[in-house]
């Protein structure tokens, strides 16, 4: 999706060259290539942080340094360069809101959690906990923690599942997490109860193939034109449009009824399908 | 005369390597030399050249230490969390994380030394457990390094590169304990344990302080990280469990314990951070660079062996 724009703005004479780089997971690897690419006076940053506070200082330097930078999608709690996001506690208020209307505000869940330590699951977390503190008759028989990939989650689920096999529902709040449930409950041929989403297409697929047998789910995502609009936003910003500085872009809403506009049968697990933002919306988002 | 050219062979061909990279690096970037890229330069590699040099204690024993990155996270969130503002506050936070992660080191070096237990299987079990404590102290990334301290040591003290004069405080004070008894039985003791012991060396001391000194180690490197980050992160530590070892087996020091040398350690370290921040200016894709370092460190080893090899014949 990125790289098309990249296509589109070159063709406008707007991006001159454009590099990509990995660090792996590795942020002192990715404080390392931001500061190879001050060194290399790069005019744009886009950068989407591996930590929320450990890039501060380089990413504030780089601005110094006259850089303008964009930071996308998993976002650094400095307020000096220009962040494009969304509002992870919405999300996690958003789940957890809608599974609390479902169950009518009583009963038993596991809750699915991302690993332990990072800020976008804490956050998602935290406006979980927030919904439910209103609904004492939630009852959260276990909390589990797990990376955001399908393997790990199943066996997390499962484990917590033979404990609790009464549940009423599942909070996950990562769309391979609510796979992992959804995947053990049909596995194992048991009622399938509500369980929150996100717009993996693994998921999503599941979703659409098992709501003629009841199944009912909500699922948010974290668009992967974040992208786009942080590469725009860059862009604009160079060009003398005053850009905010802290751009949230709403949290999109997938339900049992508009299911069918984002699942793509045709597409792998591991995509994240998701409708492309219409360009005067991303003009509004940037301040054009 | 021959045999001391062959002694120092693995520093010297690390030397002449690390030659080939800087002059390579400073036609890429001129300002190589200058204070300021010193200083950072220095700010981003003091981590792994202290994880390093903890590790390299550690396999000088004969062991492998698997739970120094989650240390490492262990010492970063202890001192964030503690460090006030003022020196006294942040003295105060260094103290205490040291002694955090001395006293995780000595543990690991006390279930090896009095349990018997293999190193590699002590130190991954420890390395699950402090991962665990250090999200209990720190469970998302925050906490507190004060802003004087963090500009001072990423952007230079009057004109001085503070990480760089800590690296070199720091091998100091490793070149010092070399030179004790601990020292000369730490090499005695991961050369022949058996033949260490029978002369009257105490062995299990003698690996209990050489645990504790990685800690010590590993600990600065964790407290390095905070200060040029800024913060703590309790997930940040990873990756410096395996990148110390390959830092360690490219400088030479063998897996079998007793043979190595501290400054092939840091030249190894400096080897592979230069050598990766150079593939960063050259835009090559980030897979070819994990290839590349793969194919550096198998050849390093490759040499080492075949030099070795030639030695006993």
């Amino acid at each position: 999706m990125l790289e098309d724009d990249v296509a589109k703005l070159k063709t406008e004479g707007k991006v001159a060259s454009y590099e990509t780089f990995n660090a792996n997971g590795d942020t002192s690897q990715q404080i390392a290539q931001i500061r190879a690419m001050m060194q290399q006076k790069y005019d744009v940053i886009l950068v989407d942080a591996g930590s929320s506070t450990a890039l501060n200082p380089v990413l504030e330097q780089a601005v110094a340094a006259g850089i303008v930078v964009v930071n996308f999608d998993s976002l650094v709690t400095t307020a000096k360069v220009v962040r494009v996001g969304t509002d992870q506690v919405a999300w996690g208020r958003m789940m957890a809101q809608w599974l609390a209307d479902k169950l009518g505000g009583k009963g038993e869940i596991i809750a699915m959690n991302g690993p332990a330590g990072v800020s976008v699951s804490e956050d998602r977390w935290k406006g979980a906990d927030e919904v439910f503190k209103k609904y004492p008759d939630i009852k959260i028989v276990a909390n589990v923690h797990s990376e955001y990939n399908l393997a790990p989650a199943a066996q997390a689920f499962a484990s917590a599942y033979s404990a609790h096999p009464t549940i009423d529902g599942v909070f996950s709040q990562g769309g391979a997490l609510s796979a992992a449930a959804l995947q053990t409950l049909v596995k194992q041929n048991k009622t399938l109860v509500p369980i929150t989403g996100e717009n993996y297409n693994g998921f999503l697929k599941m979703w659409a193939e098992k709501k003629a047998a009841g199944f009912s789910s909500i699922a948010t995502a974290q668009p992967n034109y974040l992208a786009v609009i942080a590469l725009e936003a860059a862009v604009a910003k160079v060009g003398g449009v005053a850009v905010p500085q802290d751009i949230t872009v709403p949290l999109p809403e997938i339900t049992d009824a508009n299911l069918d506009q984002f699942v793509k049968a045709d597409q792998p697990d591991d995509s994240y399908p998701i409708q492309p933002l219409p360009q005067n919306e991303i003009d509004k988002l940037i301040g054009k | 005369m021959s045999e001391r050219i062959r002694n120092h062979m693995d520093v010297l061909g690390l030397c002449a390597l690390l030659a080939v990279v800087l002059v390579t690096y400073q036609r890429l970037d001129p300002t190589l030399l200058s204070p300021s890229t010193i200083t950072i330069l220095s700010a981003q590699f003091l981590p792994l050249i202290l994880a390093a040099v903890a590790q390299t204690i550690v396999m000088l024993t004969g062991g492998v230490d698997l739970s120094l990155g989650p240390v490492l996270s262990l010492g970063m969130a202890v001192f964030v969390v503690t460090a006030a503002d003022g020196a006294t506050g942040v003295l105060a936070a260094m103290a205490l994380a040291l002694a955090v992660t001395v006293a995780a080191g000595a543990a690991n070096g006390a279930l090896v030394a009095y349990a018997g237990l293999p190193p590699i299987i002590v130190t991954l079990a420890a390395s699950f457990l402090w991962t665990g404590v250090t999200l209990i102290v720190l469970p998302q990334p925050g906490g507190h390094v004060p802003a004087g301290l963090v500009s001072a040591y990423n952007l230079g003290w009057y004109g001085i590169a503070l990480p760089a004069l800590a690296v070199v405080v720091a091998l100091a004070l490793w070149k010092l304990v070399r030179t004790t008894r601990f020292g000369l039985a730490l090499y005695a003791v991961g050369g022949n344990e058996h033949g260490a012991y029978a002369s009257g060396i105490d062995t299990r001391r003698v690996k209990i302080l050489a645990y504790g000194f990685a800690g010590l180690f590993t600990g600065l490197a964790g407290i390095g990280l905070a200060i040029q980050t800024g913060s703590g992160d309790p997930n940040i530590g990873a990756p410096y469990t395996l990148n110390s070892i390959a830092v360690a087996v490219l400088g030479g020091i063998s897996f079998f314990g007793g043979v190595g040398r501290m400054r092939a350690t840091l030249l190894g370290a400096l080897l592979l951070g230069l050598l990766t921040n150079l593939l960063l200016f050259t835009g090559i894709s980030t897979f070819y660079q994990l290839i590349l370092q793969g194919v550096v460190l198998v050849v390093a080893v490759a040499v080492k062996t075949l030099a070795t090899r030639e030695r006993t014949a």
